[in-house]
């Protein structure tokens, strides 16, 4: 058993009360003024704190490469030949969907549209998680130095995976597609129905405000609409499992399943800003409809 | 130099649950770590260096994560108070106590986080409090309990502590 501590004087004490008094009274009276104070001294603090992640995240990473390049290698035949199985295949449909592309490619010259630039994107590496059991996040290692701001969507080349929503100098917050506090603009790829997908509790997403009338069915592929947030339009967010309409409601909504796994996800592109300015210098909206 | 220590303890903590906490969470609940340091702190140390210890901690693991920087100061520096305010009304800190004193300040520090939340209709009450509150509680009793085990049995720093102390 150990004797509890008695090496605090009555001074100290009340030092504390003051201090921690002090310090709820203020997020009582100017919780904004605070928080932006606070965060704005974090930025550098953010930079020295991250060189132990840095550093932990890199032992981690090496530990983890050993054990599944030498260790854990017993499903990896299996895994080769249902992945050879899988190449034929996408070499088939590659060659098909190269087909469309050239075809796209003459309409769209047809129909004059406006070639759509590619976004300006940053690559970072994941180095860690929340350090809370609330949110799910993840942590990149570039941060408002590298140009990263609140907002800005993240993705990989399979879609999306959320959007960030705190910085440090050398750290960037992304909270994931698949967090209940996150809303990004969707649209069902078949039907053209927008809605907001968001978040769930037990870590896949759901299609919110379907038209009633809509008839979207499940597989349906859902991307992002690019009306508002950080990404442009046509980035794969899910595929459709249900759909559930209840009596009564004004809108139907529908259960997602993530494209990207966020859970094992380890690079991440930024999109710094959806779309390349144009040349008066503004920022170019969203691809416009086709004409009838 | 107890600056240079507490520095350096709350730069392992936030390292530690960035990375590798994730790989020991179950149910997707990793431990708060930092909480029960910061308890340990409190009772050791008395409630001033466990609330400064605990509002650091608590701003700095907010910055690394999407939780509300007010909130995660005040839980954690509420904390590191009431430990050091618990240690001083107790002669001494049995395994049981402290047990029980880290799921009330776990169930504490997650409530002041729960009502910093803004209401959402799938994060209600009882959502909380069967996949996060409780969950945390126990697992965050159950790490204290180890670490009062590992330093108080295993490496036996009470009585360096007294030889130090006179």
């Amino acid at each position: 058993m150990r004797m509890a501590n008695f090496r605090s004087s009555y001074g100290a004490r009340r030092l504390a009360l003051g201090v921690f008094l002090a310090v709820l009274l203020g997020f009582f009276l100017l919780p904004q003024q605070l928080q932006t104070l606070f965060q704005e001294i974090g930025g550098p603090i953010g930079w020295v704190l991250s060189w132990p992640i840095r550093l932990v995240s890199s032992v981690q990473g090496g530990v983890g490469d050993t054990w599944h390049r030498y260790v854990a290698l017993q499903e990896v035949e299996d895994e080769n030949r249902q992945l050879r199985k899988e190449l034929e295949l996408l070499q088939g449909q590659n060659s098909q969907l190269r087909e469309a592309a050239s075809a796209t490619e003459r309409l769209t010259a047809l129909l004059e549209f406006k070639a759509q630039a590619s976004p300006a994107m940053v690559a970072a590496q994941v180095i860690g998680r929340d350090t809370g059991n609330w949110y799910r996040t993840i942590l990149l290692n570039k941060g408002s130095a590298d140009g990263i701001q609140p907002d800005m969507g993240v993705v990989t080349s399979a879609g999306v995976v959320g959007r960030v929503v705190k910085t440090t100098m050398a750290t960037a917050v992304v909270l994931l597609v698949s967090d209940p506090n996150n809303a990004i603009a969707g649209l069902i790829q078949r039907t053209r129905d927008e809605g907001i997908v968001e978040g769930t509790t037990p870590g896949l997403a759901r299609l919110k405000y379907i038209p009633l009338l809509s008839n979207v069915r499940t597989g349906d592929r859902v991307v992002t609409s690019g009306l508002v947030g950080g990404f442009p339009r046509g980035l794969a967010i899910g595929t459709i499992t249900t759909i559930s309409k209840e009596e009564g409601a004004l809108f139907q909504s529908a259960e997602l399943r993530p494209e990207v796994d966020v859970n094992r996800v380890e690079e991440v592109l930024v999109i710094q800003s959806p779309y390349v300015p144009g040349e008066d210098g503004k920022s170019d909206g969203p691809l416009p409809k086709a004409k009838p | 130099m107890k600056i240079l220590v507490y520095g350096c303890i709350i730069a392992a903590l936030i390292a530690v649950h960035t990375t590798v906490l994730s790989y020991v969470s179950v149910w997707d609940v990793k431990p708060d770590v930092g909480l029960v340091a910061v308890c340990f702190i409190g009772l050791l140390a008395g409630e001033f260096e466990g609330l400064i210890v605990g509002l650091i901690l608590g701003w700095g693991m907010s910055l690394f994560s999407a939780a509300d920087l007010a909130a995660s100061m005040v839980a954690k520096g509420a904390v590191g108070f009431l430990a050091g305010l618990a240690g001083r009304q107790m002669a001494q800190v049995t395994p049981v106590v402290l047990v029980s004193g880290l799921v009330v300040a776990s169930a504490l520090s997650n409530g002041i986080t729960l009502w910093s939340l803004k209401p959402n209709e799938q994060q209600d009450l009882w959502w909380a409090l069967r996949t996060v509150v409780v969950p945390q509680a126990c697992f965050d009793a159950v790490v204290g309990g180890l670490c009062y085990w590992l330093i108080w049995s295993r490496l036996n720093l009470d009585r360096l502590a007294e030889g130090q102390e006179f």
